[in-house]
């Protein structure tokens, strides 16, 4: 009887876990292509991809984080027609997430949750996540087209993380607040 | 918002196995980035655009070429001011604009990245998701890993749709709607949206893993699947035909 409320209880736990990347990953994808700020001087536009990937770092950890952000950066550079840059998007978003996760709640403390982890250790996570977005998108784009060229990138890239930190540990707190249940998914 | 990027088509690439397409897409992926003849990468470019016109049509081939033309654009601006060795080939009065050099440099990086494009997108448009997803299987990728990639292919139209109906409603409660909106209020606005379409999908997790429960997973028997590719001798000859046409272009374009 105990070992089948233990096994239940265990198979819960993997169901529920692999619900919260899926969603979270199709989050990723939802968020980098639909809504899009468009920016003057370039014409281009800056996605919302890195909010969801902070959200995620500072909720639920690291592991989450890189799974949802690598798995769901790719996923939206394939269905948004730019697959070579998928295997790059997933790499660079999931060290990123990863090392979000790490920074923003490095220990499995029994309290720890985003209502009270400081907003400066969030905001260190997401500097760092940034600085590792834009170098690992910088290298990449120099594989593809020299270094010089891959420069005018720069710019962008930190303007599309630098918005995605703040308006991921805004929206972090206020998600929280508006629907606690969230903190037990990953207890 | 779709999930799939087949299209529907005819052609030797719609039924060479998905198996045999993926080892050749990365064996030539990895081929351009090794030591190659110029003409040999300008000469896969062409290929695939040829096999791209078979496959999907003329209006649909170039759909590529217009993504990454930007991009070129921008190699085109930086790459003849970055290498300036060799003999000087544009001259405007004592202004050497473009050098040998910095013109070979050029086609190198933009044949790359035009094949590799080409490569990508050939794959997917002649493969639909869920033969990518078997063929991931095929080669290992673990049970619920691939379930993890199904389910988000299977929410992203859910929670686009949601995010859009979220987004006008909040747009439709400003006193600024139909109006045209300031850029930083446009990006104050998106907070509540993000927020409320965040809580959204939150809100589904529990009853997705109620319905993966109620499937018996996370139990310990083996799961079956639905879908599956068959193992044939045929398989075996499209690998190698993938494997032979990347040998020879080896061959005949290394440099």
């Amino acid at each position: 009887m105990a070992d089948n409320t233990n096994h239940s209880r265990q198979s819960s736990k993997v169901a529920l876990k692999i619900s919260l990347v899926a969603i979270l990953t199709a989050v990723v994808v939802v968020f980098t292509m639909v809504p899009k700020i468009a920016t003057p001087v370039v014409k281009g536009y800056i996605s919302l991809c890195d909010v969801v990937i902070c959200f995620a770092a500072f909720l639920f950890g690291p592991w989450v984080a890189a799974i949802a952000g690598g798995l769901g950066s790719a996923l939206a550079d394939l269905l948004g027609g730019y697959a070579q840059w998928a295997p790059f998007s997933l790499i660079v978003h999931g060290l990123q997430g990863m090392i979000m996760g790490c920074i923003a709640l490095p220990t499995k403390k029994k309290n720890q949750t985003t209502l009270n982890t400081p907003v400066w250790r969030m905001a260190l996570a997401g500097v760092v996540g940034m600085v590792v977005m834009v170098a690992g998108y910088y290298l990449t784009a120099s594989l593809f087209y020299g270094f010089e060229p891959a420069l005018v990138e720069v710019p962008l890239n930190l303007l599309q993380s630098g918005v995605g930190v703040i308006i991921g540990i805004i929206v972090a707190k206020s998600t929280v607040l508006a629907y606690p249940p969230v903190l037990s998914f990953m207890r | 918002m779709t999930t799939n990027m087949f299209i529907a088509g005819k052609g030797w690439l719609y039924t060479l196995d998905s198996r045999a397409k993926l080892i050749g897409l990365l064996l030539f992926c990895i081929q351009v980035f090794l030591p190659m003849r110029q003409i040999g990468v300008w000469f896969l470019v062409l290929l695939s655009i040829a096999v791209a016109i078979r496959s999907v049509g003329w209006a649909q081939a170039f759909s590529p070429l217009r993504m990454v033309f930007p991009v070129l654009l921008v190699m085109l601006m930086f790459v003849p001011f970055t290498y300036r060795d060799g003999d000087s080939m544009f001259i405007i009065g004592s202004l050497t604009i473009a050098t040998r050099e910095s013109i070979l440099q050029f086609s190198k990086f933009a044949s790359r990245f035009i094949a590799i494009t080409y490569l990508c997108i050939l794959f997917f448009w002649t493969t639909t998701m869920a033969t990518i997803l078997a063929t991931l299987r095929w080669f290992g990728l673990p049970y619920r890993q691939s379930l993890v990639i199904t389910l988000a292919f299977r929410f992203v139209p859910f929670i686009a749709e949601a995010f859009k109906m979220i987004s006008d409603s909040h747009a439709m409660r400003e006193s600024t709607y139909g109006q045209k909106v300031h850029k930083r209020n446009r990006i104050k606005d998106i907070m509540p949206t993000v927020t409320a379409a965040l809580v959204f999908s939150l809100k589904s997790i529990p009853n997705l893993a109620m319905s993966l429960e109620h499937r018996g997973f996370g139990r310990s028997n083996v799961r079956t699947t639905f879908r599956s590719l068959e193992t044939n001798r045929s398989l075996f000859t499209h690998c190698a035909l993938s494997v032979i046409i990347c040998v020879l272009f080896w061959i005949l374009f290394h440099s």
